[in-house]
């Protein structure tokens, strides 16, 4: 555990208002016009949060950002800032792995690794240098995805077994295991059936509370339905954020009120 | 002529061209077979070269070539995937990284008799090591490494970008991705391009010859600092006798040769079977 990003506060909570992760004037390029633009976010402790917007609207590179993943790619360029519990992520003596172990993220194609659900799971752990039992961890995250009873118990099933909507939970149990403070989803319920996606959609509201949620959705429904707040995207910028109830019922922004009625600006 | 009457005679061509390789792969297996029939035996393998046919024997051969597979699989194998995986995971996007990793593969295409004629100014009289055992292996590692590192960085390559993508969301260091996802899921893939660069390296006769494997070697190799004697070169100087029983000998050797090769594509399959 690197002493940049240990919480201070441990033990002692911060006040209901002092966000869990926080970003500020946060800019992400690949070249050409930024895919992020100056975008200054607060995520509450324990809450859900919706990104939403069109595709291309930056809600990817946004949860990207929040876990240091864009510098995977050569060509990103971040700029500003995030918090978490206070500590600067973007802090040059960060370490970018460290940072991924707080703010898990489940990406849109989440690739499986090949082998067992077992193996899927301990990876994280096991990487992290976690020392504890880990078929008794695997057990408690495929048990709050909903997985362990599905799998009758079977470790070590092969992944490849799962329908798509239990590798969808695969993935988020075995980012679970990691311990993060904050879970990033990306499109969690898209592409599945409405019973899988039902699922998902009660497993996130189950989730918040000991973690915070961010989940970036182009699925409007989900977003009215799983979120405390929402925060709508366009073209790399942020149009407009509050409450999720206030947002779809009186937009303040002509852009936000467009987009959720479907016309095009 | 119709598009269907054309697509009938491109279907007979390409029949023709499978019945012709099946032909020539068969044609080459059976002549050989057949003059080595009457030579294979126990003598044969455990024996050593002798002026008389009769008593002539491959097994200082066998014992060399044994050796140059050790020391080029040993030599070669790791330097070339260490430097797949800088190429693929560590090596900056730009052109000099480019132009060097293309250089390298272009390698891979350089006549083995080449790599023969560098090692025998930099193994055999550059560091006087003599035509032996190790400064062959030497040679043939340098023979082996561009095909090694080809076609590992191609199987480096085909480990999906979702896969490191989640190992590195679940907060693992480059290294623990590459060593704990990307090389396993690669490692059916470098097993088969491992078996290729070998089997094609130990197989060539032309770079030991240039090395200056002597034409008669009596004692089998103990230590890499012995003599030079292969199984290739032992066809090749037998080849040149015009005697029909020396022929014979050539056939007999170049089954060896075969026999052990197969050994280790077959030792390479039950491998890949075991990495899936």
């Amino acid at each position: 555990m690197s002493d940049a990003l240990h919480d201070p506060g441990t033990g002692t909570p911060g006040p209901p208002a002092t966000p869990v992760l926080s970003a500020t004037g946060l800019t992400v390029r690949f070249g050409g016009r930024p895919a992020l633009a100056d975008v200054s976010l607060d995520f509450p402790r324990g809450r859900i949060v919706a990104l939403i917007g069109p595709s291309g609207s930056g809600k990817t590179t946004l949860l990207r950002a929040l876990c240091r993943m864009n510098e995977l790619i050569p060509a990103a360029v971040t700029t500003g800032s995030v918090r978490f519990e206070g500590a600067e992520l973007y802090a040059p003596e960060v370490d970018p792995a460290e940072v991924r172990r707080r703010i898990g993220v489940v990406l849109r194609e989440s690739a499986l690794f090949p082998g067992s659900i077992f193996h899927n799971v301990a990876f994280g752990p096991r990487a992290s240098g976690f020392a504890g039992d880990l078929h008794a961890l695997a057990e408690e995250v495929l048990a709050a995805v909903g997985l362990w009873a599905e799998v009758g118990g079977d470790l070590d099933l092969p992944a490849s077994a799962l329908s798509a909507g239990q590798r969808r939970r695969l993935c988020i149990a075995r980012t679970l295991a990691v311990r993060p403070r904050v879970l990033l989803l990306d499109e969690p319920a898209s592409a599945l059936d409405p019973v899988a996606a039902a699922r998902i959609e009660s497993l996130i509201h189950s989730l918040a509370g000991d973690v915070a949620v961010v989940v970036a959705t182009s699925d409007l429904r989900l977003a009215a339905r799983v979120s405390d707040v929402t925060a709508h995207l366009d073209r790399g910028e942020l149009v407009e954020c509050g409450p999720t109830g206030t947002v779809f019922t009186n937009p303040r922004s002509k852009r936000t009120e467009a987009y959720l009625t479907g016309r095009i600006p | 002529m119709t598009p269907l009457a054309t697509r009938d005679l491109l279907g007979t061509a390409c029949r023709l061209g499978a019945a012709l390789t099946l032909t020539a792969a068969i044609a080459l297996l059976g002549v050989l077979l057949v003059q080595a029939l009457g030579v294979v035996d126990v003598g044969f393998l455990a024996g050593a070269p002798s002026r008389f046919a009769s008593r002539a024997g491959v097994g200082p051969a066998i014992a060399g070539t044994l050796w140059l597979a050790v020391l080029t699989a040993a030599l070669s194998f790791p330097v070339g995937i260490g430097a797949a995986v800088y190429f693929e995971e560590y090596a900056p996007r730009n052109r000099l990284a480019g132009l060097a990793g293309s250089a390298l593969a272009n390698m891979a295409g350089v006549p083995p008799v080449v790599f023969g004629v560098a090692g025998l100014a930099l193994f055999v009289r550059g560091m006087g090591l003599g035509p032996t055992i190790l400064a062959a292996g030497l040679t043939l590692a340098m023979l082996a490494l561009p095909t090694v590192l080809v076609t590992s960085r191609t199987a480096l390559r085909e480990v999906p970008r979702g896969v490191r993508d989640a190992a590195s969301a679940l907060g693992a260091t480059r290294w623990q991705v590459i060593r704990r996802q990307v090389l396993p899921a690669a490692g059916p893939g470098i097993v088969t391009g491992l078996t290729l660069a070998l089997t094609r390296t130990v197989g060539a006769a032309a770079p030991l010859l240039v090395l200056g494997a002597p034409a008669f070697v009596t004692h089998a190799p103990r230590t890499p600092g012995d003599i030079l004697t292969a199984l290739p070169t032992q066809a090749f100087t037998w080849s040149t006798r015009t005697e029909a029983d020396f022929a014979a000998l050539a056939a007999g050797t170049a089954v060896t040769l075969l026999v052990l090769l197969l050994t280790v594509n077959l030792g390479a399959l039950v491998l890949r079977r075991r990495l899936r």
